[in-house]
């Protein structure tokens, strides 16, 4: 049996408790009526007087620096407006008024404005690069306009311009794509697009921040809610040569072309220059229509990167890795010799040498110092296609360097089997006769043809050429090369600059070893990118070689498009880049000297 | 024999939970994600939950209690190892799409727990020994929330220990040496473990001017969403730009102050009413309870609903510091929800039985 309990004194406690609780209740409700009844017009008011804004905090981005400390990529100053659509009180009005101020157009501000998206808090930039009138003008109608805002940032600027557009890059304003897969992203913030400013974007972009303010409803700010300060990017250093890229600009002059320039010993690009170039510069503020048009509809493709995207037949430059190939490969010998008649009959064609009367006699030096066609015409016989094929490849032709940048073309070195493949149709052995002199089916960029010779000049290792140094880049690969064949090779090389027969003896009075090459316009074939039939037939002329002969510190790659013959262009405009160089390598072993 | 379930309370807790369904719905698009449909799935499995565990006997709560207690005790071990963390807090588990906080649930236990040791024992007040049981009995659940770190929550089970020791009876003197002793500690965590942001957040409320922009923004926000609601409100997805905006943790903690100022001083009294309804019908389960272990369970669930409400509002209403407490059956959270249903549904149980022991 149970005895009931006494609750009654644990009922009275419950009753205080519920008491209480009501008591407080009927307190809060006087708290309610109190901020709603009696001030609630007080805080309506304040309402209205308080808006929120975001304002974001630019990152300033790290700067770029040449090999010497030179700026490649610096920020300036400026001026942008900021608009914040939802706090006007006509929006109409105030798109009128900021076309007025020649800032913006007013068609595009509309697009943009009905376009905006769902955060609106955030601000849109409406102008950037404002003259102190324009911010005046702002000023001055800023109670009018609480909406508008102007506020500093940092706008990119490139001080060498068109020397290092394609290199050092652009920046271009984040696309929907970045934003879906970053959302922290400020959809006025502009990235990396080509170039160095693309490889390294992570390291130089640092993040941005945001300061959330209170503002008036004339837009004066009442106070600092919350900030997250933004961090700079970092600094970087290349190994890009600011001053050889001026002087590859001007070498170049008026021509298409290309310039890569690499240190053998390492692979550390020194020169990138494609030309015709552009500015830069106009990528960092808002790329006008015209100027947009005007770049992309250029018959001259400003826009391309002749060096890693220009493809181009090697023609005679490939002549000393063939000529290894054969050696190593055993199917000639080192004193093997042809008599050219100034061309051969081969599958029932007659295949013609340059020089229309012949060379005579020719063995292995003779033939690079003289660019004999007929020469290889035989070795590329005895070679055959695949063997040419895998030695190409082993030296880096016809596949990417590597160099890290964004958009390298692979190029092409031609074989049966990629025939059935890629072009659907069968491969012909006169083809492979065209192969042996680099032309026909096979494509080269600059920067490849600059680390294949990079083999010849540092005895044997296939260097990944790199803008940045980084313990992680891939070191040099050893091919195994006999020694004395390389030195064979290397002597021909040496004759095509310092021999009585040499085709680039223009270069005669500097320590320069290399390959002029002259390639033939051909109609390109199916599979293969055409965006590059030249409007008139006249050859691509190529010298690629390095200096000093004995201690090779650069190898220059040079291409000028339609420009004729190797020897009488390509080798003169060689002249002037490996002449600075060699100075500048006179003047740094000099500050080197005792000292140390 | 037994009897139907209180439909007051149940009209009660269906129109807070609509009040918030509305709420929710009008803050989506600020806060950006689809509050709507969860919460009302929260909801019903509320409601279901509420309306299954009021058919449960209630001495199977007495006799359960000890194994649920050490689940919770358990459930709060394991999230310290394996919990997700969110700002800072190590406190969730995920369940698929899901998360469920376990302090929440303990909290219940705890509840149960503590409930089912008073209602073992009769007449006289606490002794000392005793009271360190029931002291013991929360501190442990409570010191392991803390140490997630999650102190809204832990603050949340203060009210189970000190209603557990009133309802036990404790002598005046005991009261008075507990007053001095939090007054004691208060003072040395002011100087010692509290941070400069919660100093200034207990600053704010006796000077809310002190720093508007900076520590006093969010209540100051609050204050200006409430007060702007006047008699009748702006209407529910008409309020000021100030409430789309600028008010923070708006689905969360401060949701009455959206509420408040979509619906006005009507709307507000409404739900105040809501909450009062609810209190009273918890209060009347308690009164009819014919014994003591029903009376308690009820009672301790009233006093931590109540205490939740009051620190809330009076969060919102810019009276208490901001300590990040939710309003309970109206705050966006699924484990809060379905944890208030819980209990609400064991006073149910009480409401039912009522007669049993006749």
């Amino acid at each position: 049996m149970e005895i009931r309990e006494d609750l009654r004194p644990i009922r009275q406690r419950s009753m205080v408790l519920l008491l209480a609780v009501f008591l407080v209740f009927g307190a809060l409700h006087l708290r309610i009526a109190q901020l709603q009844l009696l001030e609630g017009s007080h805080w309506r008011r304040m309402a209205e007087n308080n808006r929120l804004r975001r304002l974001p905090l630019a990152a300033v981005r790290g700067r770029i620096y040449d090999r010497r400390g030179h700026v490649l990529a610096d920020n300036l100053p400026t001026w942008n407006l900021l608009l914040f659509p939802d706090e006007a009180r006509n929006l109409g009005e105030t798109v009128l008024f900021v076309a007025s101020l020649g800032v913006s157009e007013a068609s595009d501000l509309h697009r943009r404005v009905n376009q905006r998206g769902i955060d609106r808090l955030a601000p849109m930039v409406v102008g950037e690069n404002l003259d102190w009138e324009q911010v005046t003008r702002i000023r001055a109608h800023q109670s009018d306009h609480p909406e508008l805002s102007v506020v500093a940032g940092f706008r990119r600027e490139y001080p060498l311009g068109p020397a290092t557009a394609h290199a050092v890059g652009h920046l271009r304003l984040v696309s929907q794509e970045d934003i879906d897969l970053d959302p922290q992203l400020d959809p006025n913030s502009r990235v990396g697009a080509i170039g160095i400013e693309a490889l390294a974007e992570d390291f130089l972009s640092g993040r941005p921040g945001e300061r959330w303010v209170v503002v008036s409803a004339v837009g004066r700010q009442l106070g600092v809610v919350r900030e997250s300060s933004s961090s700079s990017g970092k600094d970087l250093a290349v190994t890009l040569d600011a001053e050889l890229q001026q002087i590859a600009a001007e070498a170049l002059g008026e021509r298409s072309g290309a310039v890569a320039a690499i240190d053998p010993r390492n692979g550390a690009v020194r020169v990138l220059y494609s030309a015709p170039s552009f500015d830069p510069g106009l990528f960092s503020g808002k790329l006008s229509p015209e100027d947009w048009k005007r770049l992309a509809e250029d018959p001259r493709h400003p826009l391309q990167d002749r060096c890693l995207q220009g493809t181009y037949p090697p023609g005679s430059t490939i002549k000393p890795f063939l000529a290894l190939a054969a050696l190593a490969e055993g199917v000639v010998s080192p004193d093997w010799t042809v008599q050219c008649t100034g061309g051969v009959v081969l599958y029932g064609h007659r295949f013609r040498c340059w020089r229309r009367w012949g060379h005579g006699m020719v063995d292995l030096s003779r033939s690079l110092e003289a660019s004999c066609d007929v020469y290889y015409y035989q070795l590329g016989q005895r070679l055959g296609i695949d063997r040419m094929a895998l030695w190409l490849e082993i030296f880096g032709l016809g596949r990417r360097t590597g160099i890290g940048l964004p958009s390298e073309a692979a190029g092409l070195v031609g074989n049966p089997e990629w025939s059935r493949r890629v072009r659907g149709t069968p491969w012909y052995p006169g083809e492979a006769v065209s192969v042996s002199i680099g032309q026909g089916p096979v494509l080269t960029t600059a920067i490849q043809l600059a680390r294949a010779f990079a083999v010849l000049a540092n005895g044997g290792r296939l260097v990944t050429p790199h803008v940045v140094v980084d313990p992680d880049n891939p070191s040099p690969v050893d091919l195994a090369l006999n020694t004395n064949d390389l030195a064979k090779i290397n002597r021909g090389l040496e004759l095509v600059v310092h021999g009585e027969h040499g085709t680039a003896r223009s270069l005669a009075r500097l320590p320069v070893a290399g390959k002029t090459g002259t390639a033939q316009v051909v109609r390109l074939t199916e599979g293969i990118d055409s965006d590059d039939l030249a409007p008139h037939l006249q050859h691509h002329a190529w010298f690629v070689g390095w200096a000093p002969i004995d201690d090779p510190r650069l190898v220059i790659a040079l291409v000028v498009e339609h420009g004729g013959g190797g020897g009488s262009i390509a080798a003169p405009t060689a002249a002037a880049i490996f002449s600075a160089a060699l100075d500048e390598a006179r003047e740094s072993q000099a500050s080197q000297g005792p000292g140390e | 024999m037994e009897h139907r379930i209180d439909a007051w309370l149940i009209l009660a807790v269906v129109g807070i939970l609509g009040a918030s369904l509305v709420t929710q719905n009008a803050v989506t698009e600020v806060v950006g994600t689809q509050l709507l449909a969860r919460q009302l799935l929260w909801a019903c499995g509320g409601m279901l939950t509420l309306l299954a565990l009021s058919r449960v006997r209630l001495d199977l709560y007495a006799r359960l209690a000890p194994l649920v207690y050490i689940g919770g005790l358990a459930a709060l071990v394991a999230v310290l190892f394996f919990g997700e963390i969110r700002s800072g807090t190590r406190g969730w588990f995920a369940v698929g799409p899901l998360t469920l906080q376990p302090s929440e649930f303990a909290r219940v236990a705890t509840i149960l727990m503590v409930a089912a040791w008073l209602g073992r024992r009769s007449g006289g007040g606490l002794s000392a020994k005793e009271a360190a049981v029931v002291v013991a009995l929360v501190g442990a659940t409570a010191g392991l929330v803390a140490l997630e770190p999650d102190l809204g929550v832990t603050l949340t089970y203060l009210p189970v220990a000190v209603t557990a020791l009133w309802l036990g009876g404790l002598p005046r003197w005991a009261w008075i040496g507990l007053i001095l002793l939090a007054m004691i500690i208060g003072f040395g965590a002011w100087h010692t473990v509290l941070k400069d942001f919660q100093k200034e957040r207990v600053l704010t409320v006796l000077d809310p001017e002190r720093d508007p922009y900076g520590h006093g923004y969010q209540v100051r926000q609050s204050k200006i969403a409430v007060g702007s609601g006047g008699v009748a409100g702006q209407g529910v997805g008409h309020g000021s730009q100030s409430l789309l905006r600028y008010l923070p943790a708006q689905h969360t903690d401060f949701a009455f102050a959206v509420w408040a100022e979509a619906t006005g001083f009507v709307g507000a009294t409404g739900l105040l009413l809501g909450y009062a309804l609810m209190l009273y019908r918890i209060g009347m389960a308690a009164a009819v309870a014919e014994n003591r272990h029903g009376l308690v369970l009820a009672i301790l669930v009233g006093s931590w609903l109540a205490f939740q409400v009051v620190i809330n509002l009076g969060m919102v209403l810019g009276l208490l510091p901001t300590t990040g407490i939710t309003l309970p059956l109206f705050s966006y959270g699924g484990s809060s929800l379905l944890s208030t249903c819980a209990a609400l549904g064991v006073v149910q149980s009480v409401w039912r039985h009522r007669l049993v022991n006749q």
